[in-house]
């Protein structure tokens, strides 16, 4: 037994030639490489299982943290996350998102322009990075990351999402008084609504902000068409109508609206003055000659009480006031005022039977007094509203 | 330069197809299979990399935890404990492992013909990981390339190698280590060459080379191929701000100084205390940084490459970045000077990137109208402390270059690294691992000064050519008036037709005369039949260095000096004694 290992030392030095040969040290070498690679490649599933565990974990108490907005911990746990998985994007992202949640805006963009280099189409980035651009007020990059995002691949519904964009784009440029730019935006969402009578309401909505009448009206009926019982949609809808000057329509819509809605105070003041546009309009058609004298006559002695108000006041020649339309009686108080009493005695029922022209006569003489008391001096009434409103409709006409 | 030679003939009967022995045997020349074996060791260099990759990252979970933030208890009993356990193995089982690796690799090439215990790979494993991993401020670069330099010597021990090629086994596996470790291929290649060999021909190069693409090939395979950083966009949009790059250099030069003397400073006074306190100074070290991690800068353990990444994006305010680079400065000098094995290449990238984006940051907020990129400055920063801490200027613009993949940033680089590298040179005449050589008692050599070194040229030493230079197809019997009022014993030129030339003595023109041959041109009797080319003698040019000169002036007495572009042009002589009294008066200056 002692001699054992000498013997077996010496049973193996005849191949100590041989080892010493290059073409077997090779081939030993490479050997020695494979079972080399076989181990390390044991220690790296180890490694990489062991790592992408302890991301998991971390990120998972990350997400957690920034559902339940504490950020500062997110931050934390995504930074760890981080360390274990460098690479991953969808961390990267959180970590970016916790951070805007502290309104670490400097450090979330680097995160983001970062994964926005790696992933130019991808949607969330491209929406944060709008968002954070918008917030310094660089409006050309925050529209291009808008539009980028609007375009971009997006997790679940596509649709959806770039419809959410649209929409959130389309409010930064209201609130940065691009209405222009809005409105075509909201022609390109208009394609996209589909049946859906709450979107196509804030469709409306959005159309009447941006002052397109016609496709918020448009809008609106559309919604009501899907949801007769909406509101909101009545009560947009009237606004639409009123805003065109479509008294009669604004007045059904308004009456539903306000019907459905008592609270709505905004819809219940235009319905109002949609009733009195259309009740003290005497050229509106298929009106008896009796009741358009009565009108005539009642509007006549709205803007002579109108303009008794406005004379009353200081330096009513230094208020500013809006240009007469073109062949209007006059344009001073004083003009005004002796025009009024001047025709005064002929607004009767008789004459104004006997002299239709006297109508207009009329109406032309109260239209300007409306015109120059707005705005100039002191609140109009209702009544004035109303005047003015059939001013402008008949101006048109 | 001898007059070139024709072409030896191809054997008759050679076979165009080579047969498989032919194959085998060429195959195994030694410097063909030298370049067999640079792969096998980046191959075996890049799998220990990346086994002591997995170690480090292990070690720093289970010492200091997998977390973020990590546990006060822990920030002081880790690298505490871990310094105490690593000075054992360093003082009683690996003393060779201690330090950084790049001067032990050195003094393998140039001292120990290439012998490197296999003993020191294992102890710089073990002891960097732990270092590394507990926190120290030490990176894993300069381990790499000291166990690649193990691997390879190792290797061509097993191989019995010739002495020559063993002893440049040990560059080649450090540039496979420090490859793999860097994931940067052309930077570790352009170190070694820099930095430890000197000097480039293509049988190094081609090794160092393929050690190098191996290694890194099989670190992607295991770790991926993601850069050691994310690079942010880097722009530079004025040339004025070249001006603040160039301010950079300034202050990355100093820092630089600064670092480097804090190391050559304490690192003798450490040394020189009782010999039981090398049982305690990695602890001690450990301690203190363990303390400034709790005090609220823990990003400088460890090699910190999270944290650059960070600084790049913009992560840290440029108050916080100079902390930062301070602190590390700090923290890197009491783990290398307690002796801690572990890499100073980390350290360097880390304090460079801080400082880089602290001064950019600091100069965005006193000029708000410069371009502002951490990123770019960051990546600035990490080459001119390249540039100025380790004094390798060529690797530290490729290292940023190859680092960044983009070449946009190439004229801030070279202009702040030339400054820090010349701001470094000026403060501190000697470079960083040539200080720690010599306090180690070895003088190896400095690749640095070798760089700078002026050589003699032939210009030198040669003196105006002389009067009378006969030709070829002059006749003897001219030529021996010509020469006639030459000493007896002078030795004559002759150009020969179309670029030779020759000498010839009057004694011998004298001598054909007498024979009967007076009317023969020179040319037909010295490259007469039987003797081509005998009496052609060599010739130098005037921009060769002298030492070519030793070679020919010993056999020949005079030696023509000619023009590169006009070979038959005399631009001066040169003799054994002129070169001799050349080297005298060198030596005197």
């Amino acid at each position: 037994m002692i001699h054992e290992p000498k013997r077996l030392s010496l049973s193996f030095q005849w191949l100590s030639p041989y080892l010493n040969r290059k073409p077997v040290m090779l081939t030993l070498l490479t050997g020695l490489t494979i079972v080399l690679f076989l181990a390390v490649s044991g220690l790296s599933r180890l490694y990489h299982a062991q790592q992408a565990s302890l991301a998991v974990r971390w990120a998972g108490r990350g997400v957690d943290d920034l559902n339940a907005g504490r950020y500062k911990a997110a931050i934390i746990e995504f930074r760890t996350a981080l360390l274990y998985d460098r690479g991953n994007g969808a961390y990267q992202l959180s970590l970016a998102q916790a951070l805007l949640g502290l309104t670490r805006t400097d450090e979330a963009y680097a995160y983001l322009i970062n994964l926005w280099q790696r992933e130019p189409e991808n949607g969330v980035v491209n929406l944060e990075l709008a968002r954070i651009a918008a917030g310094r007020g660089e409006r050309e990059r925050a529209l291009r990351f808008y539009n980028n995002a609007i375009y971009a691949t997006w997790p679940g519904n596509q649709e959806t999402e770039r419809r959410r964009v649209r929409l959130e784009l389309i409010d930064y440029l209201l609130r940065n008084k691009a209405g222009t730019q809005a409105e075509s935006e909201l022609i390109a969402l208009e394609a996209n609504v589909g049946e859906n009578a709450a979107q196509q309401t804030l469709l409306g909505n959005l159309f009447l902000r941006v002052g397109d009448y016609g496709r918020a009206l448009a809008a609106f009926r559309a919604s009501l068409k899907l949801n007769s019982e909406n509101p909101a949609a009545e009560a947009g809808a009237g606004s639409a109508a009123f805003e065109m000057g479509q008294y009669a329509e604004a007045e059904q819509y308004l009456e539903k609206a306000v019907a459905a809605a008592p609270a709505d105070t905004a819809s219940a003041r235009l319905l109002r003055t949609a009733k009195d546009t259309v009740r003290m309009d005497p050229f509106r058609a298929q009106i008896p000659d009796r009741e358009r004298d009565k009108i005539v006559m009642d509007a006549f002695a709205t803007a002579g009480d109108r303009l008794k108000a406005c004379q009353a006041t200081p330096a009513p020649s230094a208020a500013p006031t809006k240009k007469p339309a073109a062949g209007s009686p006059g344009t001073t108080w004083q003009g005004l005022s002796e025009q009024w009493t001047a025709l005064r005695p002929q607004i009767t029922e008789k004459a104004l039977r006997d002299h239709p022209d006297l109508v207009n006569t009329a109406m032309n003489l109260v239209f300007a007094i409306e015109r120059q008391a707005s705005g100039a001096c002191g609140a109009a009434t209702e009544a004035d509203q109303a005047l003015l409103l059939i001013a402008g409709q008949h101006e048109e006409n | 330069m001898i007059p070139p030679v024709s072409a030896p003939a191809v054997e008759l009967g050679a076979s165009s197809a080579p047969g498989a022995g032919a194959v085998m045997h060429s195959l195994f020349r030694e410097d063909r299979f030298f370049l067999i074996l640079s792969v096998f060791i980046g191959i075996f260099a890049g799998l220990a990399v990346v086994c002591l990759r997995f170690a480090i990252d292990w070690s720093r979970i289970y010492l200091l935890g997998s977390g973020a933030e990590l546990n006060p208890m822990r920030l002081l009993l880790a690298p505490t404990l871990a310094g105490v356990v690593i000075a054992i193995l360093v003082i009683h089982f690996f003393p060779l492992s201690r330090g950084s690796g790049v001067n032990q690799t050195k003094a393998a090439l140039y001292i120990y013909n290439g012998f490197i215990p296999l003993r020191t790979a294992v102890g710089k494993f073990i002891c960097s990981a732990l270092a590394i991993g507990s926190g120290q401020s030490l990176g894993p670069e300069d381990p790499s390339l000291q166990i690649g330099a193990c691997l390879a010597s190792a290797l061509g021990r097993r191989m019995r190698l010739k002495r020559d090629h063993m002893r440049l086994l040990a560059p080649v596996g450090a540039a496979a280590g420090l490859a793999a470790a860097f994931n940067a291929p052309i930077s570790a290649v352009l170190f070694v060459i820099e930095e430890v060999i000197g000097r480039w021909t293509a049988g190094i190069l081609g090794s160092v080379v393929l050690s190098a693409v191996s290694s890194v090939v099989v670190m992607r395979m295991f770790l991926g191929s993601e850069p050691l950083f994310r690079i942010p966009p880097v722009e530079m949009r004025r040339p004025s701000e070249l001006i603040a790059y160039a301010i950079l250099g300034i202050v990355g030069g100093l820092a630089s100084v600064a670092f480097a003397s804090g190391i050559t400073t304490l690192r003798p006074l450490c040394r020189k205390l009782p010999r039981w306190t090398e049982y305690a100074q990695p602890a001690v070290a450990g301690l203190l940084i363990g303390i400034i991690a709790l005090l609220g800068a823990p990003q400088v353990m460890g090699a910190g490459y999270e944290y650059i990444d960070d600084a790049m994006h913009g992560q840290f305010t440029w108050q916080f970045l100079a902390i930062l680079a301070l602190l590390k400065i700090v923290a890197t000098m009491l783990s290398f000077v307690s002796g801690t094995p572990g890499g100073m290449f980390a350290p360097t990238l880390f304090i460079g990137a801080m400082l880089g984006a602290a001064v950019g940051g600091a100069e965005h907020a006193l000029l708000p109208h410069l371009g502002w990129s951490p990123g770019t400055y960051a990546l600035v920063g990490m080459g001119v402390l390249f540039a100025g801490f380790l004094r390798v200027p060529m690797t530290s613009v490729f290292m940023v270059l190859e680092v960044s993949g983009n070449y946009s940033i190439i004229v801030p680089v070279i202009v702040a690294n030339t400054i820090a590298y010349l701001i470094s040179r000026a403060l501190a005449p000697v470079a960083i691992f040539d200080a720690l050589s010599r306090q180690d008692g070895v003088e190896l050599p400095s690749m640095e000064e070798q760089r700078e070194e002026s050589i003699l040229r032939v210009e030198d030493a040669m003196r105006p050519p002389v009067k009378l230079v006969l030709e070829g197809a002059d006749l003897v019997d001219r030529a021996e008036k010509l020469a006639g009022g030459e000493q007896a014993d002078g030795v004559l030129l002759v150009r020969l037709e179309p670029t030779g030339w020759s000498t010839v003595t009057r004694e011998e023109l004298m001598a054909q005369v007498a024979e009967g041959k007076g009317g023969e041109t020179l040319g037909s009797i010295l490259e007469g039949a039987g003797s081509a080319g005998a009496r052609q003698i060599p010739y130098l040019h005037p921009d060769q260095p002298l030492d070519m000169a030793l070679r020919y002036v010993d056999r020949w007495p005079l030696v023509p000096v000619v023009n590169r572009a006009d070979l038959g042009e005399l631009e001066g002589v040169i003799t054994q004694h002129d070169v001799l009294e050349r080297y005298r008066d060198f030596g005197g200056e």
